[in-house]
């Protein structure tokens, strides 16, 4: 009897090591799942979730990300204190978003203790020195050089969208839209700032990026925000307001909802030709490593894009509490998927001429870099063709190399801008860098344009 | 089963502090844990309000840390003293207690996920099923104790 009883032990604890250690997570091509429609496995749910992060190690003096034949790269500003998104000025000066999270809340459950260590890996490295604040990069002589570097604005609250309209500049902090006057070659702003229209902020604050850009005319704003959870698991209450995209007008502060359902929208971006408003959208998380693709897609005025309830279109999320088939049954697929976890946050079309021709027209986008699969995807810079105002064609990888050989990571992309010039810049937060990619050319330098 | 009668026996207990086993000192917090885990998951199975989720992910986190705990206090007793492996309620007692820390440990692990199925249906299965071992192996323990004096001083 007891042998029996030592057996049955030792299978017991045999059968729980087997089970909490998982193997592979399987993961499929992530070339499938770019592209406008997007091979969709089925869902998964996990004891443990595929989790691979890439621990940073940054860039070692002389080191730069790798760029697509007939580009160069070289760093535009180093020594930045998480730079996370840009924004051009009509002179030619270069606003640097330097930004760090909010403060996170106290843990609701075990394992928001858990994933704050796992993250804190994902965003070490660098330095810890004084951030939100705007940092001004000027080119006088148009080199590719800027020959100074200086704070513009300073003690912001975790900002991320800038847009300037005439002379007022609007800062996305995460809790609200400030506005600032600004006049032609300031390189300071000391004035305090007016709040325009208050944002959903803390206490979770969970996506706190706050996204911003206006209407082509300047009478219109729009702000997106993500949700406030990976999928309600704060509760239904903290997602009042969230996963939406508002449009403010300029002169009120007065808002609408002008689509909802985007689990964490950045990047929005007029697109040149169509005239309609863009955006990447970072979906949701721990269903398997091939769901959800996050994606890119035209914002239409009023629609809805599924979160919580379903993602890509009407595919339910069994995790959401009460569930909503009234709204799923209006839920609209986006326009172009970029495959899963490669958490897109910046997105910029190209209208410059500095670029080989191959890369113009299209659109730009920065993939942060995935945590949530076993096989790193992301953490590059792709370039998605596009004629007529849609996209026309695969993805590209242009910028890559910010992984080692080894899956740790020396950069990060996130914001992208055009500079004045037409290179193409790019805010790497764990690298603490702005990259600048212009053409090799082969013809005329690409800096005597001016 | 032998019922041959070691009361006068009373074996002592290896793991203890002043003759004060430790053993049945850490038991009643996991079983706590793992009660007051199913009636949060029960109260979230019905109002679907993430708070409940949260109490029942920080007992059963509780519950499974201070039952390895426990379990290591019993299985140093255990192995430690011939007449409690001589004891066919004593091996009952251990293989229970070790499927019901391995089905928290799951049950920890489910309550990982987000938002429903953190909950409904494995954790709650899971948690029912955990709350229902415990009486038949509480019995076990009382009967070690009380029928065979282990761990009672002499």
């Amino acid at each position: 009897m007891t042998t029996q009883m030592r057996f049955i032990s030792a299978a017991l604890l045999y059968g729980a090591l087997l089970g909490l250690t998982g193997c592979s997570d399987g993961s499929g091509d992530p070339s499938a799942q770019i592209g406008p429609n997007p091979v969709l496995p089925n869902l998964q749910q996990y004891l443990i979730p595929p989790m691979h992060i890439a621990k940073v190690i940054g860039w070692k003096k002389g080191e730069t990300p790798s760029v697509a034949q007939g580009l160069k790269i070289e760093p535009l500003a180093t020594g930045l204190q998480h730079p996370r998104s840009l924004y051009t000025l009509p002179n030619g000066d270069v606003l640097v978003v330097e930004s760090k999270a909010p403060k996170a809340p106290a843990p609701s459950r075990p394992k928001d203790i858990v994933l704050g260590i796992v993250e804190s890996w994902a965003t070490s490295g660098g330095q810890t020195g004084p951030s939100n604040r705007i940092t001004l990069l000027r080119d006088t002589n148009g080199d590719g050089v800027p020959d100074s570097q200086s704070v513009f604005l300073d003690h912001l609250n975790s900002p991320f969208g800038v847009v300037l309209v005439g002379n007022e500049l609007y800062v996305a902090n995460t809790d609200a839209i400030v506005k600032y006057p600004y006049n032609a070659g300031d390189t300071k702003i000391t004035a305090p700032g007016e709040t325009l229209t208050p944002l959903p902020g803390g206490p979770i604050d969970h996506h706190w990026t706050k996204s911003l850009t206006a209407s082509p005319d300047g009478k219109l704003l729009y702000v997106g925000f993500g949700s406030n959870s990976n999928i309600t698991e704060n509760g239904m209450e903290a997602e009042h307001n969230r996963a939406n995209i508002l449009e403010v007008d300029r002169d009120s502060g007065r808002f609408r909802i002008f689509a909802s359902g985007l689990r964490n929208p950045n990047g929005l971006t007029f697109e040149p030709q169509s005239g309609a408003l863009w955006t990447v959208v970072n979906e949701r998380d721990e269903i398997g490593p091939d769901l959800v693709p996050d994606y890119m897609t035209s914002v239409k005025d009023g629609a809805f894009y599924g979160w919580p309830y379903s993602y890509y279109g009407q595919h339910v999320d069994p995790r959401v509490k009460p569930q909503r088939p009234d709204l799923v049954s209006k839920a609209i697929p986006p326009d172009y998927a970029l495959s899963s976890h490669v958490a897109p946050l910046g997105l910029a079309f190209y209208t410059g001429t500095n670029l080989p021709e191959s890369y113009r027209g299209g659109a730009f986008v920065g993939e942060h870099g995935s945590w949530n699969r076993q096989v790193l995807n992301g953490y590059k810079v792709v370039y998605v063709p596009f004629s007529n105002g849609k996209p026309n064609g695969k993805a590209q990888d242009v910028v890559t190399g910010f992984l080692d050989g080894n899956d740790n990571a020396r950069g990060r992309p996130v914001g992208l801008a055009v500079d004045k010039a037409g290179g193409l810049l790019i805010a790497d937060d764990v690298g603490n860098t702005v990259w600048r990619v212009t053409g090799s050319g082969t013809g005329p330098s690409p800096a005597a344009r001016l | 089963m032998t019922t041959h009668d070691i009361y006068d026996e009373r074996i002592a207990s290896t793991a203890q502090i002043a003759r004060h086993p430790i053993h049945p000192m850490l038991v009643p917090v996991p079983i706590v844990c793992f009660i007051g885990a199913l009636i949060a998951d029960i109260v979230y199975a019905l109002t679907a309000q993430m708070m409940w989720a949260n109490f029942s992910a920080w007992f059963l986190v509780v519950g499974v840390i201070i039952g390895i705990l426990a379990a290591i206090a019993g299985l140093i007793d255990f192995l430690s003293n011939r007449h409690i492996r001589a004891l066919t309620p004593a091996w009952l007692h251990m293989v229970g207690n070790l499927v019901v820390l391995i089905l928290a440990i799951f049950n920890v692990l489910i309550h990982t996920r987000d938002a429903w199925t953190s909950v409904v249906p494995t954790g709650l299965i899971l948690s029912i099923v955990t709350v229902l071992i415990l009486p038949i192996t509480g019995w076990l323990g009382w009967t070690m104790v009380y029928r065979y004096g282990v761990g009672v001083a002499r």
